[in-house]
């Protein structure tokens, strides 16, 4: 009873005033002009350590890009498990030429590109971004790790694990679409044995699809290597398909 | 939707600066059409110096050089596709084997308009062969190129009358159109330099950096009326205002050639038809704004742009008109090429300019603007390509010439792709304000096989579809956003009575989900949730309330993101909502497919009056469940059908059919 009042007495009291809560962002507060507030690293009360982990997402996502994450360690670490495991996977991608990774980072060095052209060109000597490959980027740019991987894992362009010797690109523009582009998918998936974005066990047919080839009167389209087909049915893809694959000796699955 | 969220980027936006020009994945569409739209024909005509069958009369395939007669084989993308390379390589042997090698020269062009044709080929006195395949060139050689009568059967036949039209000016999708930006394309070999010289290019820039001030070139340009071509329908002359102004020795001009919307392929194809106008779009700019170091953002799906472009930038360097001192005049101005990894929403100027500088594409809020900050934080300047390709000829022809053009606040001509069930499939450019029945009818030729107009699909994933009752609406960019579509880019795609329009939302939504650079949350979740209700409607398992849930989540996304890319998602959804609730209706409360699109409400049978037995379909099955004896009426197990579509389209006598609806029992 007695807290009842109080809590009254309370909610009383502030009745008059005026509301501290502002309705941001329709209205803002009066700070000074130049205010931006204070960006600081807590540090860890019982260890005494910065709570920051250099992760760089707020880097990342700062919308005004005033954020710089620059970090270096003061103790000698142990490699932690993740690059543990990272080294692990490493070895378990066929193994690759590193000196085809050369020219490409001699052009770097000269020509100052960017690292999305370094990552494309590297893409262009393998095929794809080898693990191995990234690694030496980034020891040879100072560009770091979870940089580089969060550019390859942005872009639709870049691969990270090795493709089939035939890539097929079926066209989902919407011309292809309306035209029935996800039967012709649905065919390959089935004479193919794999799913979309998938690679046969042999290595030879990677099934992907691109957004638009500009080839709308045609649709809907593919291409297979470098070879292009348009006007198609899903008899018709079934068709081509079996054929390619009995030239090169492919087997489903 | 209002049109503040769905054209984030209009011109009335009070802001100083540079917005938008493409703004968005969408990039601009427009056209417009003209209420004066005769009066303002004539003008430009006038000053383009055409006769009166319009601007394309002046577009032409001039004589070789030397004199000889030419036949210029299109190497657009379609024309590719459709084995034009094969017909051009057929064309060089057989005029090799007729000793006409003096008289005749084969070239390549880039694209000339008519995809629906292809292969084209045009030749230097007018006529224009359409679906040729390299046996019929042999019949060409002979009679054409050494008899001097063009083979009246393989030339393009007016569908109305079925007679063979032997000046490709007369045919109705040539006849209606204003060809600005486009005009040099499907003309030129895109590979020559000598053949752009010859029609002028380069003029333009030469009188800009040698006789005119930065401001004069800025006003012209103003005063012209000009709208950035990306989607977003910024006042180019205003752009280049800003950046002007902007202090700073170092400044940059980027050219977005980032054209990811599905269907649209204008920039493409300017870009491998005639890179130098856009060049030289690049040249004038940097001079206007005083920027020394340009860059061509393309995407790197378009390998032959990309060729065609590093060529003419070599060529244009070359003769001086690119480096320390174009055309003599001291000023330096250098070219480079960036290519895009495949991130729709690079597209949105913040997004592109991250991504030069090699980190993710992921837009920032603005201001500042990249007039003010942009490229390596320097005042940047971002035009379209087909915003850049206008330049010249504004410069050539006068800013007048070119504001005569249009309707209302929308001046000059728009291109545009038309793509879908049309019968004129290609490139168009005609002057803003057209309505949308002249682009579709008129130019277009109306809908394949006689079906009936169900809808037309402005601006890709950031546009919406407009119905029948919309089709007087006239192209400009105020217009279009009250409907709820957008001019974007200028991919128009026309779908008939047999696409669903949940589908095509859903398909729209799955490209914006999928590109979502997950910086919003709204976006990023938002539409992921939309894309489950949607696919819930089209399993059947649709409820009532989605419908009110897909227009709330729309809102929510549209006000919550950052870039247009989020604010023109839910766009698709939006209008189809809008235009076409019945059909969502059906699938939620009837659960049925009016148009015979979704797999899970449609079911397959054969008509026994129709079937004659020939067993065609049975054979093709995939999953064998097509049974009946020969020249007996066949059933299809709709427990096993896959309705992968298949038996339907090798049915010879259109026995196969789709019933709208959930298989109750196995039906005959």
């Amino acid at each position: 009873m007695l807290g009842m009042f109080k809590a009254m007495r309370t909610t009383l009291r502030h009745l008059p005033r005026k509301p501290i809560t502002v309705q941001y962002p329709e209205e803002r507060p009066a700070l000074p002009e130049r205010s931006r507030g204070l960006f600081r690293v807590v540090i860890d009360p019982v260890s005494g350590e910065p709570r920051c982990r250099a992760c760089t997402l707020c880097e990342t996502n700062c919308p005004v890009q005033v954020i710089r994450v620059n970090y270096e360690s003061k103790y000698e670490l142990p490699l932690p498990n993740a690059a543990r495991v990272a080294d692990a996977r490493i070895d378990l991608q066929p193994p690759v030429d590193m000196k085809l990774l050369k020219p490409v980072l001699d052009d770097w060095r000269e020509h100052g590109t960017g690292l999305i052209a370094v990552m494309q060109n590297t893409q262009e000597q393998y095929g794809y971004l080898p693990r191995a490959a990234i690694c030496e980027i980034s020891t040879q740019t100072g560009v770091s790790l979870s940089q580089i991987y969060g550019v390859a894992s942005f872009y639709n362009q870049f691969r990270l694990s090795p493709i089939g010797k035939y890539v097929i690109d079926v066209c989902h523009g919407t011309a292809c679409h309306v035209a029935g582009a996800p039967l012709i998918t649905a065919a390959l998936e089935e004479e193919l044995g794999v799913d979309e974005g998938k690679t046969t066990k042999d290595m030879l047919f990677t099934l992907s699809s691109v957004a638009c080839m500009g080839a709308c009167s045609q649709a809907p389209v593919m291409r297979i290597g470098d070879e292009t087909y348009g006007n198609l049915t899903p008899d018709r893809t079934r068709k081509i398909i079996r054929d390619a694959m009995a030239k090169v000796g492919a087997v489903k699955g | 939707m209002s049109d503040e969220h769905t054209t984030p980027t209009h011109d009335d936006t009070p802001q100083p600066a540079t917005a938008p020009a493409s703004d968005a994945p969408s990039d601009d569409r427009g056209e417009a059409q003209t209420g004066a739209g005769a009066d303002a024909r004539g003008e430009t005509q006038a000053g383009a110096g055409a006769d009166a069958r319009g601007e394309t009369r002046n577009v032409k395939v001039e004589p070789a050089g030397d004199g000889r007669f030419k036949v210029s084989v299109c190497a657009g993308t379609a024309c590719v596709f459709a084995g034009s390379m094969a017909v051009h390589d057929a064309f060089v042997e057989e005029v090799k084997a007729a000793g006409l090698e003096d008289k005749v020269d084969v070239s390549i062009i880039g694209c000339h308009g008519l995809c629906s044709q292809s292969p084209v080929v045009v030749c230097s006195d007018d006529s224009f062969y359409g679906g040729l395949k390299p046996t019929d060139v042999a019949a060409v050689v002979e009679q054409h190129l050494k008899g001097g009568a063009p083979v009246e059967k393989l030339l393009y036949k007016d569908p109305a009358t079925g007679e063979a039209v032997r000046d490709w000016h007369e045919i109705g999708f040539y006849k209606q159109q204003t060809r600005i930006a486009l005009r040099n394309v499907g003309v030129i070999d895109p590979e020559s330099l000598e053949e752009c010289l010859a029609r002028g290019g380069y003029e333009a820039a030469r009188t800009c950096l040698t006789e005119k001030t930065p401001e004069w070139i800025i006003q012209h340009v103003t005063d012209s009326g000009v709208r950035g071509r990306g989607g977003a329908g910024f006042p180019t002359g205003v752009k280049w205002e800003f950046a002007h102004k902007s202090p700073g020795a170092e400044k940059y001009i980027i050219c977005n050639a980032d054209e990811g919307d599905p269907g649209a392929f204008m920039d493409c194809s300017i870009l491998e038809g005639d890179p130098h106008a856009v060049i030289e779009g690049l040249l004038i700019g940097s001079y206007a704004i005083g920027a020394h170091e340009g860059y061509v953002y393309v995407r790197a799906e378009y390998p032959l742009a990309v060729k065609r472009l590093t060529q003419a930038i070599a060529d244009a360097e070359a003769r001086g008109f690119l480096g320390d001192d174009c055309f003599g005049s001291g000023w330096r101005f250098h070219l480079h090429i960036k290519l895009g990894a495949g991130a729709f929403v690079c597209g949105e100027e913040t997004a592109l300019i991250a991504s030069i500088e090699g980190k993710r594409g992921m837009p920032r809020t603005r201001p500042p603007y990249p007039a003010v900050s942009g490229l390596w934080g320097k005042p940047t300047n971002i035009n379209n390509v087909e915003t850049l390709a206008n330049i010249a000829w504004i410069i050539n022809n006068g800013a007048e010439a070119y504001a005569a053009l249009g309707a209302e606040r929308s001046r000059g001509t728009k291109a545009f792709s038309l793509a879908g069930k049309i019968v004129n499939g290609g490139l168009a450019e005609v002057p803003m304000g057209s309505t949308l029945r002249h682009i579709i009818f008129d130019v277009g030729g109306g809908i394949k096989d006689g079906r009936e107009f169900k809808a037309v699909q402005l601006g890709g994933p950031s546009g919406g579809c407009l119905p029948a009752s919309l089709l007087d609406t006239p192209i400009d960019y105020e217009s279009l956003a009250a409907t709820g579509a957008i001019v974007g880019s200028g991919g128009m795609v026309v779908v008939d009575d047999q696409t669903c329009m949940v589908d095509l939302a859903r398909f729209f939504l799955q490209f914006t989900q999928r590109e979502s650079c997950g910086k919003c949350v709204p976006c990023r979740l938002g539409t992921k949730r939309m894309l489950e209700v949607l696919d819930r409607i089209m399993a059947g398992d649709g409820r009532e309330e989605d419908l009110d849930l897909l227009e709330e989540l729309s809102h929510y996304i549209i006000d919550g993101t950052l870039c247009a890319l989020g604010g023109t998602a839910p766009n698709p959804v939006l209008t189809t909502l809008k235009y076409f609730r019945e059909e969502y209706e059906a699938h939620v409360r009837e659960k049925r497919c009016p148009a015979g699109k979704c797999k899970a409400l449609i079911t397959y049978y054969i008509d026994p009056e129709a079937c004659t037995g020939c067993t065609l379909c049975a054979k093709k099955c995939p999953t064998n469940v097509i049974s009946g004896e020969k020249k007996q009426p066949h059933v299809i197990d709709v427990a096993g059908c896959i309705k992968c579509d298949t038996c339907r389209q090798v049915c010879k006598f259109d026995a196969v059919k789709i019933r709208s609806g959930i298989a109750q029992t196995a039906e005959v």
